[in-house]
């Protein structure tokens, strides 16, 4: 317990300082050797290009926000459109994707391009992602794109994106629906119908994006066990929250989500990408960890 | 591992390091570290962890007396929570929450928990049993005896989008204030000062409302982190009328430190709302409850 009347600041500082200390006993005893000794990088797999359609974000034009994914050490980003919320025209979107991404993506930005089964011949869209664009995946957003995974059509998406060896991001609830403009009136989309298919899937590789489960946990423990789902953790809300679900509990229990599957996602621009990197350090993660998080799984999932 | 220690360097990633978080001189304003229905003190103690290793100066329950949920109901760990308040003076503060639906009942926790308590200021939580938004007459009996104990008045709002024709605001519950409510209220006491909290929730629409009032200050969290809002807000009503809350362990201190690091602010406009604009609000009342702090 603190000395009640020792001031916080400097009760913070001295803590601070024994930190550092640690830091640089670390310093001093070379790491394992699985562990690199030069910052990693990070593959951030949910930034979305182009003009989000409510109102103008700090970092909507592609140089802005590669100049600013660079500032804070993202080496790779996988990129979406917000132009796929809401076109009908979903081969000029991912068109228009790809060439944002040649032109100033710098390198660093991968294009997903997203299919819309509420319109005819999405099937043609899938194979331009793939064949012309040679897009690594693809990304849904369910409920703008007026379907919810109970559309028939989705096992047949989730079969042709793993037989073409495409990653498949499935996008949950972007904005909190409290603060919609109110002309939308999106439903929540519920997850628990994914498990199935996934189950008669099992080469399939679906990334669920921004999704935090059901308040009971239900549908996130259904994946976790029935599935290979991977999982993109910028809805993971609450201090700690992290730490909380990847790391063994009480006595080794199993964590709610295996670290192995879990990748580092910032959906930036809509939010700062400050958030995401905050939550690699809020929690007390190990460097195993943060590597796993930051860049290894993602090449697991998507090779470089 | 030491709990407190980063396994990397924040900044290798253009983030602070918890050096620079310490010297950011962080007061948490919306603390809910005791909101919690089964065992609200474990809860406190085990949030404790990300407080330090975020570097939070000092956090300032919401929750001190009573619960959010039944603000004038004594709860069974009132006892514990106002000891520790004592104890932990140096770095825990209290916020008492009351319900404008009863001002007297109100008056008298201020009475208990401020002028004989520990307590530094009041809430007005989001909703409450008798409908009665901060707008309403009930509440000025509650305003003159903050403004006499100098307490700080903090006020929940939210402007949820619902009702027929759906428009913000109309999904609130009953009792649950907007931003607009908040200027009402603000009118009538021009020298009182107010803390509009969660932006409106809608901070596009929070900030508008809220802009002419120079007497109300705008507190942030416990929404979503939108890139560019605290750019847009410190535009709009200038730095020195923003507060910063944690919201914690509900919201993550990353989604509310992160709000903040992506402004453009100068360093010296982000001390101001880290902390150093709410200390100025609420000194008089820390000094006079010997509360150890600096300016």
């Amino acid at each position: 317990m603190n000395p009640p009347l020792l001031p916080r600041r400097h009760f913070l500082r001295q803590a601070a300082a024994a930190s550092a200390a640690v830091t640089l006993a670390r310093a001093a005893n070379p790491a394992p050797a699985s562990v690199p000794t030069a910052p990693p990088g990070i593959v951030d797999t949910h930034v979305t290009l182009f003009r989000w359609p409510f109102r103008r974000l700090k970092y909507d034009s592609t140089p802005a926000l590669v100049a600013k994914l660079r500032r804070h050490r993202v080496t790779e980003a996988w990129a979406g459109s917000h132009e796929a919320l809401l076109h009908k025209d979903l081969a000029g979107v991912n068109e228009r994707l790809a060439a944002e991404c040649r032109a100033h993506g710098g390198g660093l930005l991968r294009p997903f391009g997203s299919v819309n089964l509420a319109w005819p011949d999405w099937e043609e869209d899938l194979r331009r992602c793939h064949e012309e664009h040679r897009m690594p995946g693809v990304r849904l957003f369910p409920g703008y794109q007026t379907f919810d995974l109970t559309h028939p059509d989705l096992g047949r998406l989730v079969q042709l994106t793993a037989e073409r060896g495409l990653i498949l991001q499935i996008v949950f609830q972007l904005e909190d629906p409290r603060v919609h403009h109110p002309l939308l009136s999106l439903p929540v989309i519920d997850a628990r119908p994914l498990v199935p298919l996934l189950e008669q899937t099992p080469a399939a590789r679906v990334q669920l994006v921004h999704f935090a489960g059901n308040v009971q946990g239900t549908d996130l423990r259904a994946l976790v066990d029935r599935t290979g789902a991977w999982f993109e953790f910028s809805r993971w809300e609450g201090n700690g929250r992290l730490g909380q679900l990847i790391s063994p509990g009480p006595g080794g229990a199993r964590p709610p989500v295996p670290a192995s599957r879990v990748l580092f996602g910032s959906h930036a621009p809509y939010f700062p990408l400050e958030t995401g990197l905050l939550r690699l350090f809020e929690s007390p993660l190990d460097a195993e960890t943060l590597h796993a998080l930051m860049h290894r799984n993602a090449r697991r999932l998507l090779p470089g | 591992m030491d709990p407190l220690a980063f396994a990397l360097n924040p900044a290798d990633y253009g983030l602070p390091t918890r050096e620079e978080l310490v010297g950011y001189r962080i007061w948490d304003t919306h603390f809910h570290g005791f909101n919690a229905t089964t065992d609200p003190l474990g809860q406190f103690h085990a949030n404790n962890l990300y407080v330090r290793r975020m570097g939070i100066e000092r956090s300032i329950t919401l929750e001190a007396g009573g619960t959010l949920r039944a603000p004038l109901q004594p709860a069974a760990h009132d006892a514990e929570l106002r000891a520790l308040l004592v104890q932990e003076r140096a770095w825990l503060s209290g916020i008492t929450p009351i319900d404008p639906g009863f001002p007297d009942e109100s008056c008298a926790k201020m009475e208990a928990w401020i002028r004989h308590g520990p307590c530094i200021g009041i809430k007005y939580v989001g909703g409450n049993s008798r409908g009665i938004p901060c707008s309403h007459p009930n509440n000025d009996p509650i305003i003159r005896l903050a403004a006499e104990l100098g307490a700080t008045i903090y006020i929940h709002t939210w402007l949820k989008v619902g009702g027929k024709p759906r428009s913000p605001g109309r999904g609130n519950l009953p009792g649950e204030s907007t931003p607009e409510d908040v200027v009402a209220l603000a009118r009538r006491f021009p020298d009182v000062r107010f803390i509009c909290g969660h932006s409106g929730g809608d901070w596009e629409l929070g900030v508008r409302s809220v802009r002419a009032q120079r007497n109300v200050l705008l507190e942030f969290a416990g929404s979503d982190p939108h890139s560019g809002a605290v750019d847009f807000a410190a535009r709009e009503l200038g730095a020195d009328r923003l507060v910063w809350g944690g919201h914690g362990p509900s919201r993550s201190y990353a989604t509310e430190l992160a709000k903040v690091l992506d402004s453009d602010l100068s360093p010296a406009d982000r001390l101001k709302v880290f902390g150093g604009n709410f200390r100025r609000l609420a000194a008089p009342i820390l000094r006079r409850q010997g509360i150890p702090f600096e300016l």
